[in-house]
């Protein structure tokens, strides 16, 4: 066991057909970081994360939760992370506080608390007005904010959230900065997957950007810039196309 | 241009293929199956032109095509739902004229094996007119065949999407209005099986039946051949006027409600920001005294979820017509009761909608999609998942097969009977609850998330409903020792039924739970992956 290490991959390997999605990732997440997971569109950062939470089985590789082992000690690790996957659906036919309760009691927690945390979780992400609607007809950046919720509800140490900004207004996206802070500085662990270079920038630690189902660069936020910016490291590692200016010309 | 969208389809069939060679095989063994009763029907179809025909001969084009209408009809309903291969929603940004699209789609459905299976079938009336008539017969039959085709293909097309926007709107209210018309839409057929059977079935019953049949949409296209070869060319006329007029009224309705489906209704709309009282625990429980864990909570969501789920609601209300519909065919048909016959119909029909009630959990994983990876994510136990939905699932079906057998012994003018019948029924029950278990881990199939209910995708979805029909046999073949007690137990069968039968049942459902529940628990992601939809 690595102690300091809250959340490890160790050669994480996943195939589709011919295409090699993640070709052999290693990863470390320290205790108490704050760890961003970039990459361009299809880099495998999803895979990856799917693969680390238990949702999809690695062709190659493990993954450890606090030392426990997501493929042979599942219910161990699993009661220990809080899940928000991407492009994944909640049962959305059920309202708000269904859909927190619900979970809560799937996680086995008690009614008493479950009652206390569903109320204060949904007055703090401001979906108490929602009443009955059923999260089906919510908006998108409602459904992130309550999928975040149904993460966050059994107060778990490691919070593993793909794409948490993505599709959530400028409020909503504050108050999720906000709660997060505050995990990580009561001595939580989250890592997440984002296009957002500036809300990285602001928030992480740590950072690791994919490129081709590959780690191309990681180590704490300073680090990885070496005196750029993140963008200018993020283009630098990835490898963009540089405009000439004369493409696209009948636009 | 309706090349065009004929080329869409096959080009989005075969990329449906690539790389997944359990789905070529199953796509070919329906191909097989298409090839194989579509020549035995064709066969069938010649019988009233061969020379010497049987008397019955002549009622056959009419019962035959009957048949087959209904059925394009009914199945999408009931069973196979229809191959949304090329959505309507996805074609509602390109500039396409309604009559252009109507008529590309229309084109992308006949490219099919139901629909070759069903021009081969009939082609066997052409065949037989020539044959008895020479060619001009031959041709006119030719033009009702291809007709009957367009008429079934329209009629199934318009039938599923009226039905599915009747089906889409939340309210229960709703859901007892459709279940009223399509019980009194069953009344018809019922009404029409029950004097033809009860009487006893003879040539001179049926003629007249099948004259009326052959004036209506369902039986006109398949008629004209005989009409031909006899000379009336008046009639010939008139069935076909019948006909065309039908597709065209059938089309007019299918374009009127294709352009709900294109506008992508997100199902009524309606916003209730009721707030939210009580404590959350008690709130979600309602009234049930479920117990405050993990499985309760799993029961008394799978509960909210067969009524607000419009595919699972569909799939209830189909299950209830079906289950009246048929025992009540079967029982009341000729041969009265008593006899060992009798007995044997009556508890084969008590299996067989026995075990199709335990059916409705097949594809009980598909239903959730993607929502599923909940319960992967927190790590549910396979035994429990299964128990909780079986628990949640038998709530609604377990008063509705009661009410089934009460229903049915009530016909029968004979309430002694009841015991039996809730032996056999839950035995079935049971037997084919276990079966759909196993089915739902191993066969599972996503779903297109799309607004339609009875979509499925074409391929994966037609070829693992297959499977479910394997299901459905091996419980009814699982539940044949308890008709044996009955049928050959005299009367200490007849008071041993009901016993043995629930004790069976809760065998077979209890065997099914530890042993899908064991495997389920090895294959939480690989059946999440089967039940993403690929888009």
């Amino acid at each position: 066991m690595i102690p300091d290490s809250a959340f490890a991959l160790q050669g994480l390997v996943k195939r589709f057909d011919t295409k090699v999605a993640v070709d052999g990732v290693d990863l470390a997440v320290p205790a108490g970081s704050f760890f961003g997971l970039l990459g361009p569109n299809g880099a495998g950062k999803t895979t990856t994360l799917s693969m680390a939470v238990g949702l999809l089985r690695p062709d190659a590789g493990r993954a450890l939760v606090l030392g426990h082992d997501v493929w042979r000690d599942p219910v161990r690790a699993k009661s220990l992370i809080g899940v928000m996957p991407d492009g994944v659906r909640l049962f959305d036919r059920l309202d708000g506080t269904e859909l927190l309760t619900y979970q809560g009691l799937l996680r086995g927690m008690a009614p008493d608390v479950i009652d206390a945390r569903v109320t204060e979780l949904l007055d703090v992400l401001a979906l108490t007005d929602a009443g009955r609607t059923l999260v089906i007809d919510y908006s998108a950046g409602m459904k992130k904010k309550i999928a975040l919720a149904c993460a966050l509800l059994h107060a778990p140490r490691l919070l593993v959230l793909d794409e948490p900004f993505e599709a959530v207004d400028p409020v909503s996206g504050a108050a999720i900065r906000d709660i997060l802070t505050r995990y990580v500085a009561g001595g939580g662990t989250v890592i997440f997957s984002s296009h957002v270079l500036e809300v990285v920038e602001r928030l992480c630690t740590h950072v690791a950007i994919m490129a081709n189902g590959r780690i191309s660069a990681v180590g704490s936020l300073d680090e990885v810039r070496a005196g750029r910016t993140l963008e200018d490291a993020f283009v630098a590692v990835v490898g963009g196309r540089v405009s000439t200016g004369s493409e696209l010309s009948w636009l | 241009m309706a090349l065009t969208f004929a080329r869409l389809k096959l080009r989005v069939l075969r990329n449906g293929f690539r790389g997944r060679p359990g789905k070529i095989v199953l796509f070919v063994v329906g191909l097989l199956a298409a090839l194989f009763y579509g020549i035995l029907t064709a066969l069938f179809f010649l019988i009233p032109y061969v020379p010497n025909a049987p008397d019955w001969g002549a009622v056959v084009p009419a019962f035959g095509g009957a048949v087959l209408v209904l059925g394009w009809i009914l199945m999408p309903l009931v069973w196979f739902g229809v191959d949304e291969t090329l959505e309507p929603g996805r074609f509602a940004l390109l500039p396409l004229p309604r009559p252009v699209l109507l008529r590309g789609l229309l084109i992308a459905a006949l490219l099919g094996v139901p629909a070759f299976g069903t021009l081969l079938a009939t082609s066997g009336l052409a065949i037989g007119a020539g044959v008895g008539g020479g060619p001009l017969p031959a041709v006119t039959a030719a033009v009702g065949v291809v007709l009957g085709l367009l008429l079934c293909v329209v009629a199934s097309r318009a039938v599923t999407s009226g039905f599915a926007r009747a089906l889409r709107a939340r309210r229960t209210r709703d859901m007892a209005a459709v279940l009223l018309a399509v019980l009194a839409a069953s009344l018809g057929p019922l009404q029409f099986l029950l004097t033809s059977g009860a009487q006893q079935v003879g040539m001179q019953r049926l003629a007249p039946i099948a004259d009326v049949l052959g004036w209506t949409p369902l039986a006109a296209p398949y008629v004209v051949g005989l009409d031909a070869v006899q000379g009336r060319w008046a009639a010939v006329a008139a069935r076909l006027a019948i006909t065309v007029v039908t597709i065209l009224l059938l089309a007019w309705w299918w374009s009127s409600s294709l352009e709900s489906a294109m506008a992508g209704t997100s199902g009524g709309g309606e916003v209730r920001t009721r707030t939210v009282t009580g404590a959350p625990v008690a709130r979600f429980f309602g009234r049930a005294r479920l117990p405050r864990t993990p499985y309760g909570a799993m029961v008394q969501r799978e509960r909210r979820y067969w009524v607000r789920d419009v595919r699972r609601r569909a799939s209830l209300i189909t299950f209830t017509v079906i289950g009246v519909f048929l025992p009540v065919v079967m029982n009341l048909g000729p041969g009265a009761a008593g006899n060992v016959v009798a007995q044997s119909v009556n508890g084969g029909s008590m299996v067989l909608v026995g075990a199709l009630a335990g059916l409705g959990i097949a594809n009980q994983f598909g239903y959730d999609g993607t929502a599923y990876a909940t319960h992967v994510v927190v790590g549910v136990s396979g035994r429990v998942e299964l128990r909780a939905r079986a628990v949640a699932y038998s709530w609604y079906i377990v008063p509705l097969l009661l009410a089934l057998a009460v229903l049915n012994a009530v016909l029968r003018g004979d309430l002694l009977l009841l015991p039996v019948m809730f032996g056999t029924l839950f035995a079935a029950y049971g037997t084919g609850l276990a079966c759909a278990m196993h089915a739902s881990v191993w066969a599972a199939y996503a779903l297109p998330e799309n607004q339609n209910p009875f979509a499925i995708n074409t391929g994966t979805g037609v070829a693992k409903s297959f499977l479910a029909m394997g299901a459905w046999f091996a419980g009814m073949v699982l539940a044949v020792p308890i008709v044996l007690l009955v049928v050959l137990g005299g009367s200490v069968g007849a008071v041993l039924a009901l016993p043995v039968g629930l004790a069976y049942a809760a065998g077979a459902i209890w065997l099914g739970l530890i042993t899908a529940g064991d495997i389920l628990d090895h294959r939480q992601p690989e059946l999440l992956a089967t039940i993403t939809p690929r888009t």
